[in-house]
């Protein structure tokens, strides 16, 4: 009897409205941010493309050669009958919401500024539900194959320019006498050693390509002719990236093919980097772009044809910018007034100016892509090697045990200093005693580096910790070192754990404005930085000088073409390092 | 990237590479080559020889008009680098110009004792250019129809150390209401410039907010009817609608800030010289002296000075005894 009653009060009691009241709290929490970081991205993407000024008639026009066929392919990737009725009950049933909606408010409450109903439409149902297809799409034979091609196409041309951006400031003489000395003999040894199962040259590899880069250290003063820049990325870089296309696609079976790839791209970049100063193109970098662009889409393709399977995704390439160039003809051909982005091409391509119409941003992202290419490459470096030694090497106990928690706390605290005193670090130490200069590039990316150590080192920690003590225990059990042990179980493990923690760090780093302000980097550069050690400009620093300019175009239009850039840029950063990871993971 | 795996095993790709490398070859004897011999300073850029780089800080009024000429210099002579940064007057003589990391500073009022100091224990020379004449504009919000002219000393009132807290303190007709202060930061030459020409050694007050920028106090001004700020005529200028500016009274009647006003001499005492100061041994390269010639051509150039960014001209007469001043100290500086 008693027992009976404990257990019908105790269950009686539960009550199911905290958990309902918590659930919405949180749903709550997750809405207010998401919907006031929707909000502002929503603005400053208007005003960034001008799309205030866009009139309803050019919005129709993109979005019925552009969207629309797009969605129409997606749909036909998934071929799902019941995706098909959501998205179209979806995209119908939100024209008529947000057209009621937003014009009761304006009617009712107030008018909402620089905003349309059919933009607030694009924003508010079109996205979602081009982003949904998208994914769902994507799942499908023919749209894999087609996000594939793009992916390849747009990535390609994205790793291009970087190369192609990081190549303005490391002497490309250098990198021809070390490549030709130091990385295509320890290659070939390398290979050779491989082949013939000869251990000498595989060893020997290493040194002799160290030897090779000093001594194109040593040569580069000596030597006073060289090819040309155009030839140097084409032995340098085309001729390895289309080799190893070749390759890739040989070993599939077919050496005529794999010469093919590997050929008619590389005869085409070099057809076009030689051609491209007639169209007011830089020839290296279009070289560069054409072979990166060209290699693994051939590669690509030669897979996608040899397989045979979801052959029609490969016309999405087609379809979008057969779409761009229909609505452009449209709007041309019946005079429908067009909106005047403040980013476009002239934005990414040009120096700052005092008129807002000429105001590009171009020095500045070549100092920031510089920067942060090197701040990944240093952090990387020393934050793996600081976890790695701190979670494999260091005792767990005694007074070396009590010295490394002690380091790790200090650690944990590092990463909560306020940047400004990385700054002061930076320009004290970087620009002043080691006399790197001030507000040169390579200070500003040590100072970066050190700012985000702490995060770059926590999270490696965490990824390799993760790993099971199990897979260690088996390794030593087979007879493995601790080295061996830990370059083949515990980094390829942990490898995509510590690519997160290293993305999250870089996102910050990029967007960094007081550290820079404190060593010196310049508001304003005219020209793109021509060394590691000229001065420079970031991209957040310029944004935040024309935040401050008097004229109201600058403080709306210019800013907002300049924040959308580096999302575009930081974007595209994180989505080659979470490609990288989703390789690693699907590696091990 | 493994030639002899290549070589071996593929006929077709060693021809390849074999037409290639030959091809590359043959195009490099054919004068595809570069020669580092005597192009390291950059005297392959074409008519142009001027090459290096120009590292120009200091005072955010001087910053528009610094990087509008700079700009079309930049555009003349594309192996100049040229590099501004906007760090307020004090802040770039103390930091960068007078320990000689910077080739120019810009001040918006002249350069003080204790900067004088510290740029002769550091042996850095420079010589003193007038850029353009600024009117400091007092703003207060549109909507404050009550107001539309301060006396000087009335502004100090309001400014001093010891200042007064409620507008009606400054002038009975005032509301009762209590004032908010917008003004620059201590590191701004304007603050300088203010205290200099309107406070003197009744100190300025720290009750109020300090920015080194003008939109902040833009801002903070459209915020309250009962604001009031200061800063430079540039902001002024190309934002007419959003603020309103006061006549000062300095004895003569209220006089509004405007380029004729300033020009004329009419607004005092907040009209201003703005400045820029080039060091001495910069001045012996090439490229700074020219620059620093472009720049005083460019002072006199109504377009830009006043309709780009908003600030005085300076006149014939002016524009002559700098350049005088100028080409000395180049002489100096290169013997």
């Amino acid at each position: 009897m008693a027992t009976d009653n404990t257990n019908a009060g105790g269950f009686g009691e539960v009550s199911r409205v905290r958990g309902i009241a918590f659930e919405y709290l949180s749903l709550g929490a997750s809405v207010i941010g998401l919907v006031a970081l929707g909000v502002l991205l929503v603005y400053v993407t208007i005003d960034a493309f001008d799309l205030a000024n866009a009139s309803p008639e050019w919005l129709l026009t993109y979005f019925l050669t552009l969207v629309v066929p797009f969605l129409a392919f997606c749909l036909y990737s998934a071929s799902d009958p019941e995706v098909t009725r959501r998205a179209l009950s979806a995209l119908g049933g939100g024209l008529v919401a947000v057209a009621a909606l937003f014009t009761a408010i304006e009617t009712f409450v107030a008018p909402i500024p620089r905003l349309s109903w059919q933009l607030a439409y694009l924003f508010v149902v079109a996205m979602p539900v081009t982003a949904y297809l998208t994914y769902i799409g994507s799942r499908g034979r023919a749209g894999g194959v087609g996000f594939g091609l793009v992916g390849r196409l747009v990535g390609g041309a994205a790793i291009g320019l970087a190369v192609g951006t990081l190549f303005l400031v490391f002497d490309s003489l250098v990198w021809f006498l070390a490549y030709t000395l130091g990385v295509v003999p320890a290659a070939a040894l390398y290979a050779y050693g491989r082949r013939r199962s000869v251990n000498w040259a595989m060893t020997a590899a290493v040194p002799v390509g160290l030897v090779g880069l000093v001594a194109a250290v040593f040569l580069r003063g000596v030597i006073v002719t060289y090819p040309s820049d155009l030839i140097i990325y084409v032995w340098t870089l085309a001729i390895p990236v289309a080799i190893a296309g070749g390759l890739v696609v040989a070993d599939r079976g077919s050496r005529l093919a794999g010469a093919a790839t590997g050929g008619v791209p590389l005869a085409v970049a070099v057809a076009g980097g030689f051609l491209a100063g007639g169209f007011g193109v830089p020839g290296p970098t279009a070289l560069i772009v054409l072979v990166t662009v060209g290699v693994p889409t051939a590669v690509y393709l030669h897979r996608v044809i040899d397989e045979g399977d979801g052959l029609v995704g490969l016309a999405l390439p087609v379809l979008l910018v057969g779409g761009a160039l229909v609505g452009a003809l449209v709007v041309e051909a019946w005079g429908v007034p067009a909106p005047d982005p403040w980013l476009d091409a002239s934005f990414v391509t040009e120096a700052p100016s005092r008129t807002a119409e000429d105001a590009g941003l171009y020095p500045a992202i070549v100092g920031s892509v510089i920067i942060i290419a090197l701040v990944a490459v240093l952090s990387f470096v020393l934050g793996v090697g600081t976890s790695v030694f701190l979670e494999e090497y260091t005792p767990e106990s005694g007074i070396l045990g009590s010295l490394t928690r002690l380091i790790q706390v200090n650690i944990a605290n590092l990463a909560a200093i306020p940047s400004v005193v990385y700054g002061l670090l930076g320009l004290g130490l970087f620009a002043n005693l080691l006399g790197f200069g001030l507000g040169t590039a390579v200070t500003a990316s040590l100072t970066l580096s050190l700012l985000i150590l702490p995060i770059t080192i926590i999270s490696a920690q965490e990824a390799i910790r993760s790993v099971p003590d199990d897979l260690r225990r088996g390794s030593d059990a087979m007879g493995a070192t601790r080295w061996q042990t830990t370059k083949n179980v515990v980094l390829p493990e942990a490898f995509p754990g510590i690519l997160t923690g290293t993305i999250l760090a870089l996102g910050r780093a990029i967007g960094e404005t007081a550290p820079l302000i404190m060593i010196g980097a310049a508001t304003t550069v005219f020209s793109a930085p021509a060394s590691l050690f000229s001065r420079f400009s970031a991209m957040p620093m310029q944004i935040y000088a024309w935040a401050n300019f008097p004229q109201a175009e600058f403080r709306y239009g210019v800013v907002a073409a300049g924040v959308i850039t580096l999302l575009i840029i930081l974007i595209g950063m994180n989505g080659t390092a979470i490609l990288l990871r989703n390789r690693a993971e699907r590696g091990s | 990237m493994t030639s002899s795996h290549d070589a071996d095993s593929k006929g077709i790709t060693r021809r390849q590479s074999l037409a290639t490398l030959a091809g590359a070859g043959a195009l490099a004897v054919a004068g595809c080559t570069q020669s580092t011999e005597d192009g390291g300073d950059g005297s392959d850029g074409g008519s142009d020889a001027l090459s290096g780089s120009i590292n120009i800080a200091g005072s955010s009024t001087v910053f528009p008009l610094m990087s509008a000429i700079a700009e079309d210099f930049a555009a003349e002579h594309d192996q100049v680098s040229v590099d501004i940064s906007s760090t307020g007057s004090g802040g770039g003589f103390s930091n960068y110009f007078c320990v000689g990391d910077t080739d120019f500073n810009n001040a918006s009022r002249e350069i003080q004792p204790a900067e004088e100091e510290l740029c002769a224990e550091n042996d850095v020379e420079y010589v003193e250019l007038v850029a353009a004449t600024d009117a400091l504009t007092v703003v207060v919000n549109p909507e404050a129809d009550w107001i539309d002219h301060l006396t000087v000393e009335e502004l100090a009132q309001i400014w001093e150390s010891d200042p007064v807290q409620t507008w009606d303190e400054v002038r009975d007709e005032f509301p009762n209401e209590e004032i908010e202060r917008f003004g620059a930061a201590d590191t701004s030459g304007t603050y300088d410039y203010f205290i200099e020409s309107v406070l003197e050694e009744r100190g300025h007050t720290s009750d109020y907010q300090a920015t080194e920028q003008d939109n902040s106090i833009a801002q903070g001004v459209t915020g309250s009817e009962y604001a009031i700020g200061y800063f430079g005529f540039a902001y002024y200028f190309q934002n007419p609608d959003q603020l309103k500016a006061l006549g000062i009274d300095d004895g003569n009647g209220p006089v509004e800030p405007s380029l004729e006003t300033a020009s004329s001499g009419e607004y005092t005492p907040l009209s201003r010289p703005l400045f820029t100061y080039p060091s001495i041994e910069s001045l012996g390269n090439d490229h700074v002296a020219e620059f620093a010639r472009y720049f005083v051509t460019q002072t006199t150039n109504e377009d830009l000075i006043a309709g780009d960014v908003g600030y005085v001209p300076a006149t014939e007469e002016t524009q002559e005894e700098q350049m005088e001043t100028l080409e000395d100290a180049i002489e100096q500086a290169q013997g």
